[in-house]
C-alpha cells in the first residue's frame, strides 16, 4: 500500500487500497500510476504544473466532473481528451498541449 | 411625428452592414434597421469563405447550370479586389487572408469536371490553374493521397464572420449612422418622393410603433427578402436553404488555404486563431409550418445524415481532421434564388427601393452594396447588373399567365 | 443499430438511477448513458474497482445503497458508462415508418448521439422512445483575479479527487464559498491531513428570522444538519479559521498558486476593507451549483431564469415533462435542489415515463413520489433561499484584466469594451460572437453567466432578459470521427 506522499504544494496519494501499478508517459517522460486512477490523478499526483497552455497561461484541472473541458491532454493521439474521466492504461502516451 | 433619413437600411448582417457604411462614408444619414441584434443569422453563421471558382452545388446539375451560375463571375471578381481593400478602408481588420483556394479532384469524372470548370473560368477572366495530386501536395502537405487534382485559385480565402459585419457597423456608428436593433420593419409604404418604413421597436418596456421617412429604402433582409417583398405587393422570389457548419478547438495553423471539393459537399478552412470551420452546403432540415412554408423563424434542425456526410468528405481529403475536437455544429439559413444567379437592383415598380440577395452573398455583400449604391445615386455600377436585375422574374410570372 | 430502447436516461446520479429503476420495474427497457465509470452522479462517487476494498457512500442518504445495487442489477436496464451523450436528435417523421406525421417532432422518437473515447467502436447512436435528461449540475464558477492559475479548484473537484481517487490537490488549503458543500470539504481535506488555512464564507451568520423560517424544513433532515455541524464542530477544533461575510479578492502565485488575497465584505457580499494575503497552495471556490442544461437547449426546451434554483432551469409540467414532447427531466436541471429530491424527481419522472407508454402504474407508487418530492422541497427551498448567491456582488470580483472566458482568455475589460462601442448588442449571444466568450471547449458552461450579468449591468437589465448562450452538437467537444460513426453503416476510412 502506497503512503501518502509528502510533498510541499502539490497532490497527494492517500494512503489507500490502489490498483496494479502501471506506467504512462507524460510528453515522453515515464510517469508512475496504479490502475483505476484517472489520467488527471496520475499527472497531479507526478507534479506535471501544466496539462494544457491557454495563451501562453498554465491550466490543471478545475472541475474534476467532465464539465470544464481545462484538463483537455492528448490521449494516444487524440487531442482535448479530458484527463478527469479518463482511466489509466499501462503503456498509454499522454501529451500536454501547448497553445 | 417621423424621422426623416436619406436612406434606410432594413437588415443587418453583412450586407446591411456593409451599405450603411458606404452610405455613411458618401454623407448620407443613414438608418440601419435590425429585428434581432446585428449578425446574428447568415452573416454570422457562414462559413466565411471567399471563393471565387464555381461551387459543388452549381457543377452538381449539370453543365448548363454551370454556364448560367458562371454568368456571376464579374461580380466575383470585382468582390476579390474589394475585400483586398476592405479593412484598409475601414480601418478595422476583417479577418481577411487570401492566400488561395483549392477545388479537389478524388476520381477520374472530379478531374475531367475540374478540367472544364477551369477552362470556363478562365474564359471569364479568373486566375485559376489545374494541378496534378503531387503538385497540390507539394502546395498543401496536409492532403491525402487520395487526391488525383485540384484547381487553384490564388484569390481565393476567407474573412472572420465574427467580425465583418458588426466591424462595418461600427465604422458606419462612427460615421454618423444610426444603428437600431430589436427593431423590426412591419410596412413600407410610399411617402411623397420617398417612402415611410414603419417599424416596431421591442425593448424590456414593451413595443414602440416608429415611423421612418427616407428617399431610398435598402432591403437586406436575407432569407427574409421574398417577405419584405410581399409587404410591397412584389414578388422576390428566394428559396431558403438550410445548411449545416462544424468548428473544431484551435489547433497549431497546418492548413492554410480554402479546401473545398468538385464531388462532394465541402469546404475547409483554418481561422486565424486556429481553430478548423468545416461545411460546404450539407443540408439541415427547415421546419416546416403547418401550410408546408418554411417557418424562417425557427431555428433549423441538423439531419445525422449530414453530419456523417460532411466528417466523412472532410477526413477523406485531410485525414489529419479525423481526431480534431469538434466544439459546435450549427445551422444557419441563406437564400437561393430559382435561376442561381443573385438579385441585385431596383425593386421592379417600386422607384427607391432596391434590394441585394441571393448565392454567396458574404462573397459577395461589398460588391452588392457597392452596386446598389451606384444604382440609387443613378450613377453606372462598376459591373453589367443586368442579369442580376429582380424583375427577370416578375417577367417570367407575367409571362406564364 | 440496434433496436430501440423505451427510455433513454442521460446521467447516472440519484435522479437518473432512481428513474432508471422506477421505469424498468413498471417493465420499461431502459438504458443508461454516463460518461463517468460508475453509478452515483457526483455525490456518490466512490474508488474504482481496481482499488478494490468496501464502497464508502456518504451518510445522511440511508437508501443510497440500495438504490445504486438494485439498479445495477435490474435486469431491464442496460449501462453505459464511459460515453458521452454529445447530443440528441428527434427521428425525423418521415423517417421512422408508421409513426403519425401530424404529430410533432419527437413523436417517432430520438436518436442519442454518444461518443466513447476510450472505445471509439461503441460510439454511434441509440434509438428512443422517450428521454430523460438527469445530467446534473457543476460547480458554479465565480471569476476573480487569478483563478486561472494552477491550484484554483472547484469543491466539486477537490471532493472528487478525495472520494473517488483518494487523492488530497494540495497541501495547505484556502477554501472560499458560500454553499454548505464548503465546510463538508473542508472538513475532509482535514482528515486527508490538508492544511487549511482559512475557511471565507461569503455571508454572514444567518439571523433569527432565517432560522425561524428553516425550521419547520428541518424534520427528516436531522442527520444532513447534524453532519454539517459536526464538520464546523471539527473545523473549530483542529484551530481552523472559520472567517463569515469574507470574499476573495485576487490569487497570488506566478505559474501555480501561492496565496490568496481575501477581504471584508457586506451583508450584499460586496468588499467593504482592504484585503490581506494567506498564503496557500490552492483556492477551493465552492459558490453553489448551475445545473447542466446543454442537452435541454440543443433540443430546444423551454428554459428559465432562476438565480436562487441555479440560474438557468428548464420549464417542466407537473409529470417533468419538458416544452419538447417525449423529453423528461429530472434532478438538477429542473433546479438545483439536492439528492433527495433529485431521487424523489428521478422516481417520479421514470414513473410518468412509463405511464405515458402504456404500462400500469398504481397511483399509490405516483403518490408517494410526489410527497417525497414536496418533503425534499421544503428543505431545498430553505436552504437555496439561505445560501442564494449574490450573483452582482459576486460579479464586481472580476477586474478588467480578470478573464471571464478561460477559454478563449476573454477578460472583463474586452466585453465591457465591447458593450460599450457596440451600444446595438443587448445579449449574451451577441457578446459571444463578437467576444469569443463562450466559443471555446466549455461551451460557455463556465463563462456564461458573467457575460450575463456584464450585459444586464451595461443595459440596465435582468440576467434573465440578458439571455443565455444557444447550446449546438456537440455539447461537448467530440473528435470529428466521431460523426461519422454515426451512419447505419459508417463508410471504411
Ligand atoms: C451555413 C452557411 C454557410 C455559408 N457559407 C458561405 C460562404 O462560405 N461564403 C459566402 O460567400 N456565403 C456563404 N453563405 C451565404 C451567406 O452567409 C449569406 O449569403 C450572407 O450572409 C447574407 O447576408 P445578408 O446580410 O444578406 O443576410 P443576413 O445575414 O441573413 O441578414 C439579414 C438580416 O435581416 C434581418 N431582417 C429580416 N427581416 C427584417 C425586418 N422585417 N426588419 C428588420 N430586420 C430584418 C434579419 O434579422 C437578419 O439579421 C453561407 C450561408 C450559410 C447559412
Ligand atoms: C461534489 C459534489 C458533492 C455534493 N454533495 C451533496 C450533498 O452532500 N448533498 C446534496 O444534497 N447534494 C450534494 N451535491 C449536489 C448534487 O449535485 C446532487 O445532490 C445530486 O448528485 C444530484 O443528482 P443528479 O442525479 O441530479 O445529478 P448528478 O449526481 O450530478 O449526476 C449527473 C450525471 O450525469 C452525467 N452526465 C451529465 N451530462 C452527461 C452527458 N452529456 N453524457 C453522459 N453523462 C452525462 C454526469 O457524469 C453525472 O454522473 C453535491 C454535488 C457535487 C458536485
Ligand atoms: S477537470 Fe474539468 S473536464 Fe476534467
Amino acid at each position: 500500500m502506497p503512503d501518502a506522499e509528502a510533498t510541499s504544494g502539490r497532490a497527494a496519494r492517500l494512503p489507500s487500497e490502489r490498483g496494479e501499478p502501471a506506467e504512462i508517459t507524460v510528453d515522453g517522460r515515464p510517469v508512475g500510476c496504479f490502475a483505476g486512477e484517472t489520467v488527471a490523478t496520475a499527472m497531479l499526483a507526478a507534479g506535471v504544473p501544466a496539462f494544457s497552455h491557454r495563451n501562453g497561461e498554465p491550466r490543471i484541472p478545475l472541475c474534476n466532473m467532465g464539465t470544464c473541458f481545462e484538463c483537455g491532454v492528448t490521449v494516444d493521439g487524440v487531442p482535448l481528451t479530458r484527463s478527469c474521466l479518463t482511466t489509466v492504461r499501462d503503456g498509454m502516451r499522454v501529451e500536454t498541449s501547448e497553445r | 411625428m417621423s424621422e426623416r433619413y436619406d436612406s434606410i437600411v432594413v437588415g443587418g448582417g453583412l450586407l446591411g452592414a456593409a451599405l450603411a457604411w458606404m452610405l455613411a462614408r458618401e454623407g448620407a444619414r443613414v438608418a440601419l434597421l435590425e429585428r434581432d441584434q446585428l449578425n446574428q443569422h447568415a452573416s454570422g453563421q457562414n462559413a466565411g469563405s471567399l471563393h471565387f471558382q464555381l461551387e459543388y452545388r452549381m457543377v452538381e446539375h449539370g453543365w448548363e447550370s454551370a454556364r448560367t451560375a458562371a454568368e456571376a463571375m464579374p461580380l466575383h471578381l470585382e468582390a476579390a479586389r474589394e475585400w483586398a481593400a476592405l479593412g484598409d478602408e475601414l480601418g478595422e481588420s476583417l479577418g481577411v487572408a487570401q492566400q488561395g483556394g483549392f477545388m479537389l479532384a478524388e476520381t477520374a469524372e472530379q478531374v475531367e469536371v475540374l478540367r472544364r470548370k477551369t477552362a470556363l473560368e478562365q474564359e471569364w477572366g479568373l486566375d485559376v490553374r489545374l494541378l496534378d495530386g503531387e503538385e497540390a501536395r507539394r502546395l498543401a502537405p496536409y492532403l491525402s493521397d487520395s487526391v488525383l487534382a485540384a484547381a487553384f485559385c490564388p484569390l481565393e480565402g476567407k474573412a472572420d464572420t465574427r467580425i465583418a459585419g458588426p466591424a462595418l457597423a461600427r465604422g458606419a456608428l462612427r460615421l454618423g449612422a444610426e444603428v437600431r436593433t430589436r427593431t423590426e420593419v412591419v410596412d413600407l409604404v410610399p411617402a411623397g418622393s420617398g417612402w415611410a418604413v414603419h417599424a416596431v421597436e421591442r425593448s424590456d418596456a414593451g413595443e414602440r410603433m416608429l415611423r421612418l421617412e427616407a428617399d431610398t429604402v435598402m432591403l437586406a433582409a436575407g432569407v427574409w427578402t421574398t417577405r419584405l417583398g410581399q409587404l410591397l405587393d412584389v414578388s422576390l422570389p428566394t428559396i431558403p436553404l438550410a445548411l449545416m457548419m462544424s468548428v473544431s478547438a484551435p489547433t497549431a495553423p497546418f492548413v492554410p488555404h480554402l479546401v473545398q471539393h468538385a464531388g462532394t459537399k465541402l469546404s475547409l478552412k483554418q481561422t486565424g486563431n486556429g481553430t478548423v470551420l468545416i461545411g460546404g452546403g450539407w443540408p439541415a432540415r427547415l421546419p416546416l409550418a403547418a401550410d408546408g412554408t418554411p417557418e424562417l423563424d425557427r431555428r433549423p434542425t441538423l439531419l445525422q445524415s449530414s453530419l456523417v456526410g460532411n466528417a466523412a468528405a472532410a477526413i477523406g481529403v485531410v485525414p489529419r481532421t479525423a481526431s480534431l475536437p469538434i466544439v459546435r455544429s450549427w445551422v444557419g439559413t441563406t437564400t437561393v434564388t430559382p435561376d442561381q444567379l443573385p438579385l441585385v437592383g431596383q425593386v421592379p415598380g417600386r422607384p427607391g427601393v432596391f434590394v441585394a440577395t441571393g448565392g454567396s452573398a458574404f462573397t459577395l455583400g461589398p460588391s452588392f452594396a457597392r452596386s446598389l449604391i451606384a444604382l440609387a445615386d443613378g450613377r453606372p455600377p462598376g459591373i453589367d447588373l443586368h442579369p442580376y436585375d429582380p424583375a427577370r422574374f416578375e417577367r417570367l410570372s407575367h409571362a406564364r399567365r | 443499430m440496434t433496436a430501440a430502447h423505451d427510455l433513454v436516461v442521460v446521467g447516472a446520479g440519484p435522479a437518473g438511477a432512481a428513474a432508471a429503476l422506477a421505469a424498468a420495474d413498471a417493465g420499461l427497457d431502459v438504458l443508461v448513458v454516463d460518461e463517468q465509470r460508475a453509478a452515483g452522479g457526483q455525490i456518490f462517487r466512490t474508488t474504482p474497482p481496481e482499488f478494490g476494498g468496501r464502497r464508502k457512500l456518504p451518510t445522511g442518504y440511508p437508501w443510497a445503497g440500495e438504490l445504486l445495487d438494485r439498479a445495477r442489477s435490474h435486469p431491464g436496464i442496460a449501462w453505459r458508462h464511459g460515453a458521452t451523450v454529445f447530443g440528441i436528435l428527434p427521428v425525423a417523421v418521415d423517417a421512422a415508418a408508421g409513426a403519425d406525421a401530424s404529430a410533432g417532432p419527437g413523436s417517432a422518437g430520438f436518436d442519442v448521439l454518444t461518443s466513447d473515447p476510450a472505445d471509439p467502436a461503441r460510439s454511434g447512436r441509440v434509438r428512443a422512445r422517450r428521454v430523460l435528461i438527469a445530467s446534473g449540475a457543476y460547480d458554479m464558477p465565480v471569476a476573480i483575479p487569478g483563478w486561472t492559475l494552477p491550484g484554483v479548484m472547484m469543491a466539486g473537484a477537490v471532493q472528487g479527487f478525495l472520494k473517488s481517487q483518494r487523492l488530497r490537490v494540495a497541501d495547505r488549503v484556502v477554501l472560499a464559498g458560500s454553499h454548505p458543500l464548503l465546510l463538508i470539504v473542508a472538513d475532509q481535506l482535514l482528515a486527508a491531513g490538508a492544511r487549511i488555512e482559512e475557511v471565507a464564507i461569503a455571508r454572514g451568520l444567518p439571523s433569527p428570522v432565517e432560522l425561524l423560517r428553516a425550521l419547520p424544513a428541518v424534520p427528516g433532515h436531522v442527520r444532513l444538519l447534524g453532519e454539517l455541524a459536526g464538520c464546523v464542530l471539527r473545523l473549530l477544533r483542529a484551530g481552523v479559521r472559520i472567517s463569515t461575510g469574507t470574499v476573495p479578492t485576487e490569487v497570488l502565485g506566478d505559474g501555480r498558486v501561492q496565496g490568496v488575497r481575501l477581504a471584508r465584505a457586506d451583508r450584499g457580499w460586496r468588499q467593504t476593507g482592504p484585503a490581506r494575503t494567506v498564503d496557500a497552495d490552492a483556492l477551493v471556490l465552492g459558490y453553489g451549483f448551475h445545473p447542466s442544461t446543454e442537452l435541454a437547449r440543443q433540443l430546444g426546451c423551454g428554459l428559465d431564469w432562476d438565480s436562487a434554483q441555479g440560474g438557468w432551469i428548464v420549464r417542466h409540467d407537473a409529470q417533468l415533462e419538458t416544452t419538447v414532447a417525449g423529453v423528461h427531466v429530472a434532478g438538477e436541471p429542473s433546479g438545483v435542489a439536492g439528492a433527495e429530491q433529485s431521487r424523489a424527481e428521478g422516481e417520479l419522472a421514470g414513473l410518468t415515463i412509463a405511464a405515458a407508454l402504456g404500462r400500469p402504474v398504481p397511483e399509490r407508487a405516483l403518490a408517494g413520489a410526489r410527497r417525497r418530492i414536496r418533503s425534499a422541497s421544503r428543505f431545498s427551498g430553505v436552504v437555496q433561499r439561505m445560501f442564494a448567491p449574490r450573483r452582482e456582488a459576486l460579479l464586481e470580483l472580476a477586474t478588467p484584466a480578470t478573464e471571464i472566458c478561460r477559454c478563449e482568455t476573454v477578460t472583463r475589460g474586452t466585453i465591457d469594451g465591447f458593450l460599450d462601442e457596440n451600444p446595438f448588442a443587448g445579449t449574451a449571444d451577441a457578446v459571444k460572437l463578437a467576444c469569443r466568450s463562450g466559443m471555446g471547449p466549455c461551451q460557455g458552461r463556465y463563462c456564461e453567466s458573467a457575460v450575463a450579468g456584464l450585459v444586464a449591468k451595461a443595459r440596465g437589465t435582468g440576467v434573465g432578459q440578458a439571455g443565455r448562450f444557444a447550446a449546438h452538437i456537440p455539447v461537448k467537444p467530440v473528435p470529428l470521427q466521431a460523426y461519422v460513426a454515426l451512419a447505419d453503416d459508417p463508410p471504411a476510412l
